[in-house]
């Protein structure tokens, strides 16, 4: 009794160990569509050009907050709890954001756990670029500098202006842009930007194509630009360490009905499409970044030593363990099991002494079996998951393996018999030339 | 001529010797056995058992290397074990022989009490080092 209780107390503290990163950050797991969403802008004119984009996140039922960025009232928290689960910066012009909103409390914000998605334009100020560079993310510094491309420039009805450019050199990720695929080229017009070489956690989503470069339209170009080619990105993400996803975008018109509705046609090319890739693209890359996909949890981690149910306080070298762990991935509306054939697990002591991909059942149980090394001490079950999309799982629960004990050798080997004979042997030997020796004659 | 006349009277003194070393081995044995005759019955018990304490360490050795040295801990006490008893047998004949004029001093008895003592001490440790 007392133990089945202590167990429980233990699979909940478990519980708790593993649910606390969740309460943590801005994703809710019993209620994602409650999400919050504060969306700062330049103009309220915003919210009409940019309606069919806003009304696609109402429509899934996020609560918009839509306000100027300038607003005396503007604040994030009150005593220490966020009023919102994301923020959209579409506010590119602003010199200093309203109320006790600055760049220091837009990281604090994204420290804390939750999602920010960023859009700039041409006209982009100083404080917007620090939020961008805080996230990993350069824009081109060059006065006036936006993206030009003279080969894959867009052919549209809104202009075939060299600064107006079909991209189509997407990341190849389904998780990131959903599973249907973008073909369409995107229209986009504003700055390019590098992630930072240093910045290991941004990922180019949508980069440049080779022949363009960041510099004025209309000016002769004197000097080399600053960032060109397929290394300059249009549209990037960052997954933080503690699974916040920010979204940057150069391009503000990139979310805009007008070029949601657009036709294209990709200079040099001869398809035209009926309608540009954008709208796709933004809602795609906003459902990654709110968390509506890629997002893992796991639940009912678990070992124990084949033929026990009961989680060992320790294991003994040669033991047989089995080690299972559930994944789910987070779809929108329930959590599915999670099906990947790379999950590994490690047995860690300073470095992998068994290194084991999981096998799964379909369902999301991941399991595998493997016997306890030679070598005692202090290990690990370390599960280190790191996909591009997904959030990162990082488990590691302590156990300590110990040696043999005196009296779990084998106590007779038959390989040892004949020595054991003659140990035995000279000892009757020693007795009987004893007596002889004593009683002869 | 002359390495003919080396030649032929050196392999006639060969094969003369081939039958002299022959004759002297027989010789030698007989005169051993002649000897060892003399020695007394309780002498000749302590040469037995040592001779069979050092033909088990023997047929040990040569198991250990059919099989392996798995378990070395056993290998060890048997063979040493053999190996002690005749050593400590050896010891025994030194000081019970009565032509070994360092030990007259020495009783049998003594020697043999001393003997015993060893022995024990021996297997004691040979027991624990068994398995």
């Amino acid at each position: 009794m007392a133990s089945s209780s202590s167990s429980w107390t233990q699979t909940l503290l478990v519980f708790f160990f593993f649910a606390l990163p969740m309460l943590c950050t801005s994703f809710n797991p019993d209620s994602p569509s409650d999400r919050r969403v504060l969306v700062l802008v330049d103009d309220l004119a915003i919210k009409s050009s940019h309606s069919t984009y806003l009304q696609s996140l109402t429509d899934r039922g996020y609560e918009l907050d839509v306000k100027l960025a300038t607003d005396p009232k503007l604040t994030l928290q009150s005593y220490g709890s966020y009023h919102y689960d994301a923020l959209i910066l579409f506010a590119p012009k602003v010199e200093s954001l309203g109320g006790n909103l600055d760049a220091a409390a837009i990281s604090d914000f994204v420290d804390s756990g939750h999602d920010l998605i960023l859009a700039a334009d041409e006209t982009t100020s100083d404080t917007i670029r620090e939020i961008a560079s805080d996230c990993g993310v350069d824009f081109d510094e060059f006065e006036k500098a936006v993206v030009i491309d003279h080969v894959k420039y867009a052919i549209t009805p809104l202009g075939d202006d060299h600064s107006l450019i079909a991209a189509d050199n997407l990341i190849d990720s389904t998780v990131i842009l959903g599973s249907q695929g973008i073909k369409e080229p995107i229209l986009y017009r504003g700055l390019g930007h590098i992630v930072n070489p240093t910045s290991e956690l941004g990922i180019k989503v949508l980069s440049a194509s080779p022949s363009a470069y960041s510099g004025r339209v209309g000016a002769e170009i004197t000097d080399l630009p600053n960032v060109s080619g397929a290394s300059m990105a249009l549209v990037s993400v960052v997954q933080a360490r503690n699974n916040a996803r920010i979204m940057i975008s150069g391009s503000l018109e990139l979310f805009s009905n007008q070029f949601f509705e657009s036709s294209v046609q990709q200079s040099g090319s001869d398809d035209k499409f009926e309608k540009s890739g954008n709208q796709q693209f933004a809602v795609e890359l906003t459902k990654w970044t709110l968390h509506e996909r890629g997002h893992l949890k796991t639940s009912n981690v678990h070992h124990h030593k084949i033929g026990e149910t009961n989680e060992p306080a320790m294991y003994r070298i040669a033991d047989n363990a089995r080690y299972s762990l559930g994944i789910q991935e987070w779809n929108g509306k329930d959590w599915q099991p999670y099906q990947a054939d790379d999950v590994q697990l490690q047995f860690y002591m300073m470095s992998p002494y068994v290194l084991k991909t999981l096998s799964h059942d379909g369902k999301g149980l991941y399991f595998t079996e493997f016997q306890v090394p030679d070598v005692y001490g202090v290990f690990q079950f370390k599960v280190e998951y790191n996909r591009l999309g997904y959030t990162t799982l990082n488990l590691a629960k302590q156990i300590p393996v110990r040696p043999f004990r005196h009296d779990e050798y084998e106590r007779f080997i038959p390989a040892a018999f004949p020595y054991y004979g003659a140990s035995f042997s000279t000892m009757i030997a020693f007795f009987v030339f004893g007596i002889v020796f004593l009683y002869h004659k | 001529m002359f390495e003919l006349r080396l030649n032929r009277p050196s392999s006639v003194q060969f094969s003369g010797a081939m039958a002299s070393t022959a004759k002297d081995a027989q010789d030698l044995f007989s005169a051993m056995r002649s000897a060892y005759s003399k020695t007394p019955t309780r002498l000749k018990i302590i040469d037995v058992y040592v001779i069979y304490g050092l033909i088990t360490a023997l047929i040990q050795v040569v198991y250990m290397a059919m099989v392996g040295t798995f378990p070395f801990n056993a290998f060890l006490s048997g063979v040493l074990s053999c190996i002690g008893t005749s050593v400590l047998g050896v010891c025994l004949r030194i000081q019970v022989n009565p032509e070994n004029k360092e030990f007259k001093d020495l009783s049998p008895e003594r020697a043999f009490a001393d003997f015993v003592l060893c022995n024990l001490v021996l297997h004691l440790v040979i027991m624990n080092f068994l398995g």
